[in-house]
């Protein structure tokens, strides 16, 4: 019966993947089946990157760029020189549900995707805008610094969406038309970053500031050619099995990012990120 | 299993092959494969894979890698320490060349001091690759240099083998035992003329052409059949999902493709 469903051969799905709260690998696949339709409006065309995790958190997880030994052949992959690997990858692009359940069976906990189309890869299509609190600054500080970023972007006319990281962190992100340049988004994030650096003794801007106790960088750095974000919807590889979560703006305040894990986001009613594509915006700035 | 190893698809090291004022640059692949069998370590019973941890031989305690450092025993239980970075500023860096000595008659070459053989091909070189390739051949002769892949310097011999430039690397001559020095081959007599007439008359009987294909690891080959069918029998990883997990994936699969559909 299963197989008149999908292609993908489940194994191990006793497995424990977060011995913490006991989640197996039933549960991580129940998850990435029921988030399918909102993950591959983000995984299509993209190559991904995974984090594998074969024996759960607790063991060795590994960073693939590459696609797997035994990978099957109706997986899309697509080769490109990699500058920090030095060869030739051949990368996992990720545009149906087979190809997801398949990442979910091989352990791939965290998904994330290039901020780019693949068939245009230097031209992103995402501006992140990466908010990394650093100790004793945590979540409550970055959605601080995250609503004031928000205003300042909505008087500028750009309508923009908001997602946890999954960690400690906010993605603030914004669809834009294609032709820009990396170096234009990444520029476009710094300039943004200073300026709330000014108002705002709590926000930082430069790499060089990024593990100053109690402040929020903003990682422009990001928006490079190759980087990549973590999917919305994806899990982490954190104890709390936490999920990447794409947020309505007013649920910031007072949120718990600790709640939206494998066991609730599923179960959210509604997408906060519906529609993000029909908002690609030019870049302009009145 | 086929009877010619598999083509690599990437190379290990790239660079030039420096002749003076002249360079080729070349990929250098592998052209040697071990294809012995390699198993896992595996627990017996339910065939969970086994990992190795570096503990300590006093209070077996784990030692993380970043607490690990090389040393070398000067005396029993007394120790020099190298840290990484020492032994990194030792090792020779790789400048990217083969560097060419000198040209000598490749049959020359004593072949007990070959070592593994790669194969050099040209990067957009391949007029000067075709150039080199073709004067060896015409010559019969070798290129002989040294050349530092990763963080090791070989010597090595550049030539000519099916068409392409080959890269075979030496080993040293305080490697290879001289058999000369061997005290049990001292004693080897000369035989008589009726004898050897006999041996050599054996032995051309026994002629042939040389066909390595007509050898292969039999162990390789049971253990192969073995695991087929141990493949279809009693395999231990590969557990049957239970009923209530498929089933509940089952119907959460049913419902995410209808949302597929539906859009």
């Amino acid at each position: 019966m299963m197989e008149r469903l999908t292609r993908v051969k489940f194994t191990n799905l006793d497995k424990v993947m977060y011995p913490r709260l006991r989640v197996t690998k039933t549960q991580v696949i129940e998850h990435y089946i029921k988030l399918a339709p909102r993950m591959l409006e983000f995984l299509r065309g993209r190559i991904v990157v995974t984090t594998r995790f074969p024996d759960g958190i607790d063991g060795e997880g590994f960073y693939e760029k590459d696609t797997p030994r035994g990978t099957p052949e109706w997986v899309e992959t697509f080769k490109r020189y990699s500058e920090t690997a030095d060869r030739e990858i051949n990368y996992i692009i990720c545009n149906d549900l087979d190809t997801l359940l398949w990442l979910a069976n091989l352990a791939a906990l965290e998904i994330h995707i290039a901020l780019s189309k693949a068939e245009a890869y230097e031209e992103p299509d995402i501006v992140l805008f990466d908010l990394d609190p650093e100790r004793p600054a945590g979540f409550s500080e970055a959605a601080e610094v995250a609503l004031s970023l928000k205003d300042k972007l909505n008087a500028l006319g750009f309508k923009v969406f908001v997602k946890t990281s999954g960690k400690k962190g906010l993605h603030v992100t914004m669809p834009i038309e294609r032709g820009y340049s990396f170096h234009q988004t990444r520029e476009f994030v710094h300039q943004f970053g200073r300026h709330l650096s000014r108002e705002n003794p709590m926000v930082v801007s430069e790499r060089s500031q990024s593990q100053e106790p109690g402040k929020i960088y903003i990682d422009y750095l990001q928006n490079s050619s190759g980087r990549t974000m973590i999917c919305p919807y994806s899990l982490r590889a954190e104890e709390g099995a936490t999920v990447s979560t794409p947020l309505h703006w007013g649920e910031l305040k007072g949120l718990d990012p600790e709640k939206l894990n494998v066991f609730s986001v599923s179960k959210r009613k509604k997408d906060p990120w519906d529609g993000f594509w029909e908002e690609r915006q030019r870049l302009e700035v009145g | 299993m086929a009877m010619k190893a598999k083509s690599p698809t990437r190379p290990i090291w790239s660079g030039r092959i420096s002749l003076g004022l002249v360079n080729i640059p070349v990929r250098l692949y592998t052209m040697m494969r071990d294809e012995s069998f390699s198993f896992r370590y595996v627990r017996k019973d339910d065939a969970c894979p086994l990992k190795y941890q570096r503990v300590c031989t006093l209070d077996k305690e784990v030692v993380d890698w970043e607490d690990v450092a090389r040393g070398y025993e000067v005396r029993k239980g007394e120790f020099v320490v190298f840290s990484n970075e020492e032994l990194e500023a030792l090792r020779p860096s790789s400048d990217g060349r083969i560097n060419i000595d000198k040209f000598v008659p490749f049959a020359s070459v004593d072949r007990i001091y070959f070592d593994k053989s790669y194969i050099l091909a040209p990067d957009k070189s391949e007029d000067a690759y075709g150039l080199l390739l073709s004067a060896l051949r015409e010559l019969g002769m070798a290129a002989v240099g040294k050349f530092t892949m990763r963080t090791k310097e070989y010597p090595a011999l550049v030539h000519e083998y099916r068409d392409a430039l080959v890269l075979t690397t030496l080993r040293y001559s305080y490697e290879v035992v001289d058999p000369r020095d061997m005290e049990e081959l001292k004693g080897v007599l000369e035989p008589s003329d009726e004898e050897l007439d006999l041996a050599t008359k054996i032995i051309e009987n026994l002629s042939g052409d040389f066909d390595i294909a007509e050898y292969r690891d039999e162990f390789r080959d049971r253990v192969e059949e073995l695991v087929e069918k141990k493949m279809q029998g009693e395999t231990f990883v590969v557990e049957e999902p239970k009923g209530e997990e498929v089933k509940e994936l089952m119907e959460a699969l049913q419902e995410t493709l209808k949302q597929l559909q539906a859009k």
